[in-house]
């Protein structure tokens, strides 16, 4: 029968699964000439070409507008790409029926700049519906949660309203909840957007402890001193393209200038 | 789906938005009696009209001069029809003593006439035998020199018929119209809390739910608002019916024959449960609807 191929949840994007060898070899995530329109004749990404190894530490950086959200709701499957491939572990995310999405982002920790969590809810609820969609055992739930609020800073708070948090305190509890089902992979979506420099760097300090654990960390931001205070891999989006700098804006080589580059 | 994570998260939506349930509950508890209402009228009068008809029975009123020998051969007669059970001989004292020991209607009857009450043979009429055979006995029995009037209660079985069928199908009326207050009043208070836990869905999208995760704490709160409507209707119906069939039962009893029946179990089971299917198709549209995930 002639008709649209169904790409049904594949192994890796059920919980629980482990990546086998062969996909741990491979990168993570790749997008392969990937177009976005909003626009018919104003592409917000045009030809975009990336790999992101296992375990790397990326900034994307870019003006605002440039699409560094684009890039990354098309990582989640907000968006769905015009034109290219997103390869998310080898798999062509872009095919996923709508069904299969979920699966997608259960391997996925995703972190924005208005922290998305819910007020009336305490820190542990919040931190803890990660693991309630998976369906684990509430005794596991409490251990991991414990475990991911101390990771974060937040230990012994779990009964405390959020509401009663301060931003910076906020943002922990969105970082928890994203690292809570340990996934392969965590968007962080200008998660400083929000925060004072001194939270910011706090909060930069602690994707970075969750990436030497192993986690990839892609870190959307335009924050100019937050960047240049690091020397991760750099990948900026001006008009759609990227340019990229494998060890921050001291090695930076792109045409534009640092201005340019960072909004 | 997890049931058991449902269910809580169910909970803690019904706590989170217990005013905007406590008025849908009430609202839709207010039709519920209606329904309620009417099918314990439906309920009595076909407990009456049961009771009329499976007692089969012929009134043979006697005249004050018949000759015992011609009621006596009536009664042999009687007694060698196929279709009757039992000849019983009620004389004008009995009927009087009877009518009083019935009639609790708060008046003082013991000075009424003695022609109220003629004698008359109680004809009970074997179960199955149908209303028109019923008159034909009945029209027979009128040609005997001591009767001088027959009643077969067919007038009053027909008339109770249409009132019967009048009422059930009041109760199918009402029934469609609470289906659709339900679904609707469901559907509304289901799309509000929809609206008010918009950033909840949201966040539980982004962690990988699955649309039956996110639509079914929603399906069990309708389901829940129906039952307790219904819950809450029925409970208002036995608290009157409690309250007010001591006074009634006599009167009734006296009129009718019969005396006042609350809803039976299984309507009430079709009752609760009815609510909650409804309450949940209800909730299962509107999230459907409102809740694209």
């Amino acid at each position: 029968m002639q008709g649209t191929k169904v790409v049904r949840p594949f192994p890796f994007f059920r919980a629980g699964a482990r990546a086998s060898q062969p996909q741990l070899s491979k990168p993570i995530l790749v997008l392969e000439d990937v177009y976005k329109f909003f626009r018919p004749d104003q592409p917000t990404l045009r030809g975009v070409d990336l790999s992101v190894e296992r375990g790397e530490f990326v900034f994307i950086t870019g003006s605002s507008g440039a699409g560094k959200s684009t890039l990354l709701k098309l990582v989640y499957r907000e968006l769905r790409v015009d034109e290219g491939r997103v390869l998310f572990c080898g798999r062509d995310i872009a095919r996923l029926t709508d069904k299969s999405i979920p699966f997608l982002r259960r391997n996925l920790g995703i972190v924005f700049q208005d922290f998305r969590i819910i007020d009336h809810w305490t820190v542990f609820e919040n931190v803890a519906v990660a693991l309630e969609i998976v369906s684990m055992p509430q005794r596991l739930i409490r251990s991991r949660v414990a475990e991911a609020l101390e990771r974060v800073g937040l230990a012994g708070q779990g009964p405390e309203q959020t509401s009663n948090l301060s931003g910076g305190e906020k943002q922990r509890v969105a970082v928890a909840r994203a690292i809570v089902p340990e996934p392969a992979l965590i968007l962080a979506d200008e998660p400083t957007g929000n925060l004072d420099p001194h939270l910011a760097i706090d909060i930069l300090t602690l994707f970075e402890e969750i990436n030497s654990t192993g986690t990839t960390v892609l870190f959307a931001t335009h924050d100019h001193s937050l960047i240049s205070k690091r020397d991760h891999r750099l990948i900026s989006i001006d008009e759609g393209r990227v340019s990229e700098a494998q060890q921050g804006l001291k090695h930076w080589q792109g045409s534009s200038g640092i201005h340019t580059l960072v909004g | 789906m997890d049931v058991k994570n449902a269910i809580t998260r169910a909970r803690r939506g019904l706590r989170e938005e217990r005013r905007l349930y406590i008025v849908a509950v009430t609202s839709l508890a207010v039709a519920f009696i209606c329904l309620g209402a009417t099918l314990l009228g439906v309920t009595n009068l076909d407990a009456a009209a049961t009771r009329w008809g499976q007692s089969g029975r012929i009134t043979l009123f006697l005249k004050d001069d018949a000759d015992p020998q011609d009621i006596a051969q009536l009664r042999v007669v009687l007694e060698g029809l196929g279709d009757v059970n039992e000849v019983t001989h009620v004389t004008p004292t009995e009927a009087r003593e009877s009518f009083l020991e019935e009639a609790d209607v708060g008046a003082d009857l013991s000075g009424l006439p003695s022609e109220v009450f003629p004698a008359s043979l109680e004809v009970t009429l074997v179960q199955g035998v149908t209303r028109e055979r019923s008159e034909s006995i009945a029209t027979r029995l009128a040609q005997f020199r001591a009767v001088s009037d027959v009643e077969s209660y067919g007038i009053w079985f027909q008339k109770l018929d249409q009132l019967l069928w009048g009422a059930r199908m009041l109760a199918l009326g009402l029934a469609l119209l609470v289906m659709f207050c339900v679904v609707a009043v469901i559907g509304n208070t289901i799309r509000l809390a929809v609206a008010r836990r918009r950033q909840e869905i949201e966040v539980m999208k982004l962690c990988g739910a699955t649309n039956g995760f996110v639509r079914g704490p929603f399906v069990l709160e309708g389901m829940f608002q129906g039952f307790a409507s219904a819950l809450l209707a029925v409970l208002a119906l036995l608290a009157g019916y409690l309250a007010l069939h001591e006074s009634v039962d006599s009167t009734l009893a006296a009129l009718t024959g019969s005396r006042v029946v609350f809803l039976g179990a299984w309507t009430l089971v079709a009752l609760l449960a009815g609510g909650a299917a409804i309450g949940a198709i209800g909730s299962a549209v509107s999230v459907r609807r409102y809740l694209s995930v």
